[in-house]
């Protein structure tokens, strides 16, 4: 079996994740959404942000937004207390292809306009399928792409 | 040579030579300590709620106390959920020292490594001068150790909140800081008087004791805490013993393992991959193998996801080594170089110039035994137990997996080459070589990976389950509204 449609997969499935397959994310589409903090899961082996935003009725929808994992964020100027329950933000994400309130972060804006951005605006490839996380390996960022 | 491996060559001769000419007397006596406390302990008593050395109930603030009330009565109706180690995320320190699990101190110049029996975590201790500042909160935190003539004080900051202290559910912040006093009591047991200090939560500084003592039949084995999940038994459940290893066996192990290092290290450090590599191509797939793969490729292309070992947080050491990631810490101590990787947690043993049982009971990391051809680490690895894909395709194993991994540093001892020659007839038609690199890590201390922490109803959606043992049983769910996320185990079928 040729290589190149893992490798492909790899190559176009831009990491977000520790963990599972990034497959789950469609990284062509953004979407943007502004809402409060509810609950910031700071944990391996992914960590979630909670976002309630108004939905397009004017309704609260709550969205699970994965921002990466404790020791990839910590390497993008992240703290464990970055981001509290009750904060205001705004998240500019990747969403999930199952068209649940679900994605996996680019940017978050907080109101006074400073911002931090999640892996997936920041790391090269991701794993594909059944593999392992993909991620800021210190050693290789970008080698994900690349067999062996 | 580069200055820290000097400095580790010189560490290493001083150990070395403090052990054999008689230098300092602290020196003497702090040898004489590390060598006590190697090898395997067994709880005495495994505390489900810790007391203070007095026998009470730890000084908490009144929030504290409030919390620690409502969790005593979740515990009474048998909600345990508050405990992560429930679904099996990780204990934390001193959870993991209040649970029956066994575990194994190894030591060299630089760390000293607690091995615990439960699910594959370890707690590596640095030696070396100085403070750390913790980038973040782990639930192993940052522990930095020293000698105190023939006690190991350690001092551990950098705790993450998300533990309990005990299964009762005693609270801490990330104020915390334990200090432990370890020392071999007269009666040969070992003692780890532990100072909590975390004002957010107790009034005062407090101390407990824990003992543990010595059991020839006592082994750390590979535990893999969501396969007991999805057996439909507790996460906290002492595995039964191995077979595969006779008493006598088990005697000579704990022998065995206070010899000190009698080579200087050739791979100790802490190391990372040069590259992360993900796919092993040009395996040459039986018929069998080939249906594997495809089947797999099949599912993905209609949209599935697939969940192999690796993500299923039970992976197995060859996928370790072929799909590594992360820190991973080298201790050659004794007749033992044990390897210690960050991510996938795993920890690998390899009993030198040994062989392997007769019979052996199959498991993820299987039985390596090593051997040196020169420079050359040679470690043979039998006893699979065929749940272990070599990459990302899902290139399966199975239980006839045998491996030799040749170990080989450079010249510079700045890096390793890794060849892995594979060979599983069951799906393989010939045995063939995968490379991988590794080369010095600058961390002082390796983080950890906490894979069951946070399993996500979200990621198991549309899942391919390359096995069905890797569906996963406990999955968090997120509350209606502003009701909080909880987690939900499903009961196995």
């Amino acid at each position: 079996m040729s290589m190149l449609p893992w490798i492909m997969a790899a190559c176009l499935t831009r990491a977000a994740t520790a963990h599972h397959s990034t497959a789950e994310f469609d990284y062509t589409r953004q979407v943007t959404i502004k809402g409060t903090v509810k609950e910031v899961q700071w944990t391996n082996p992914h960590s979630y942000i909670q976002l309630i935003a108004d939905g397009a009725a004017g309704e609260q929808v709550q969205w699970s937004v994965e921002i990466g994992s404790p020791s990839l964020n910590i390497n993008m100027g992240w703290r464990k207390n970055s981001v509290k329950v009750g904060d205001v933000v705004t998240m500019n994400l990747s969403p999930a292809r199952n068209g649940k309130p679900y994605g996996t972060l680019r940017v978050l804006t907080f109101a006074d306009g400073h911002k931090l951005e999640g892996v997936a605006a920041k790391i090269g490839a991701g794993p594909g399928p059944g593999g392992p996380p993909p991620g800021p390996s210190p050693a290789a960022p970008a080698a994900a792409t690349k067999a062996p | 040579m580069l200055p820290a491996n000097r400095s580790c060559l010189l560490l290493c001769l001083a150990v070395l030579t403090a052990s054999v000419s008689g230098a300092a007397d602290n020196t003497r006596a702090s040898t004489a300590g590390s060598q006590a406390l190697l090898g395997i302990w067994v709880p005495d008593a495994a505390p489900r709620a810790l007391l203070t050395s007095n026998g009470k109930t730890p000084p908490l603030t009144a929030e504290a106390a409030k919390l620690y009330a409502e969790r005593r009565q979740r515990l009474a109706k048998g909600d345990a959920a508050f405990d992560p180690t429930t679904w099996c995320a990780g204990p934390g320190m001193p959870r993991i020292l209040t649970m029956q699990y066994p575990f194994e101190i190894r030591a060299d110049a630089n760390r000293t490594v607690f091995i615990h029996g439960w699910y594959r975590w370890f707690r590596t201790v640095d030696m070396g001068p100085g403070t750390v500042d913790p980038p973040l909160p782990l639930t192993m935190g940052f522990p930095v150790g020293h000698w105190e003539a023939n006690t190991l004080v350690i001092r551990t900051s950098g705790l993450i909140d998300a533990t309990v202290m005990d299964a009762s559910g005693l609270p801490h912040s990330e104020q915390l800081t334990l200090t432990e006093h370890l020392r071999v009591l007269p009666d040969g047991r070992l003692e780890d008087r532990i100072t909590v200090n975390d004002p957010e939560n107790y009034t005062l500084p407090w101390d407990t004791v824990l003992t543990f003592h010595r059991d020839a039949n006592a082994r750390v084995t590979d535990d893999v805490c969501p396969d007991r999940l999805a057996r439909g038994e507790p996460a906290e459940q002492l595995p039964k013993a191995k077979t595969a290893v006779p008493a006598k066996a088990a005697a000579s192990q704990v022998a065995a393992s206070v010899k000190p290092a009698v080579t200087p290290s050739r791979l100790a450090g802490i190391w990372e991959p040069k590259t992360f590599g993900i796919m092993v191509p040009n395996a040459p797939l039986s018929a069998a193998g080939r249906d594997i793969v495809n089947r797999n490729a099949a599912a993905m292309q209609s949209g599935k996801i697939m969940q192999t070992a690796w993500v299923s947080c039970r992976p197995g050491a060859v996928s370790t080594m072929t799909m590594p990631r992360e820190k991973i810490v080298i201790l050659e101590s004794g007749d033992e170089v044990t390897l210690l990787f960050e991510m996938p947690r795993m920890v690998r043993r390899v009993r030198m110039n040994a062989s392997h049982p007769a019979q052996l009971d199959a498991d993820y990391v299987g039985d390596s035994v090593g051997h040196w051809e020169g420079a050359t680490l040679v470690v043979d690895t039998l006893g699979f137990n065929g749940y272990a894909e070599l990459d990302a395709r899902g290139q399966p194993t199975s239980a006839k997996l045998h491996t030799v991994e040749r170990f080989t540093p450079s010249a510079d001892g700045n890096s390793i080459d890794i060849d892995t020659t594979v060979e599983d007839p069951e799906y393989y038609t010939q045995p063939f070589t995968i490379k991988r690199s590794w080369k010095k890590s600058p961390a002082r201390h390796p983080f950890e990976y906490d894979c069951m922490e946070n399993p996500r109803q979200e990621d198991f959606e549309n899942a391919y389950y390359v096995r069905e043992r890797y569906r996963p049983v406990c999955m968090r769910v997120e509350g209606e509204g502003m009701a909080p996320s909880k987690m939900v185990c499903r009961r196995p079928e």
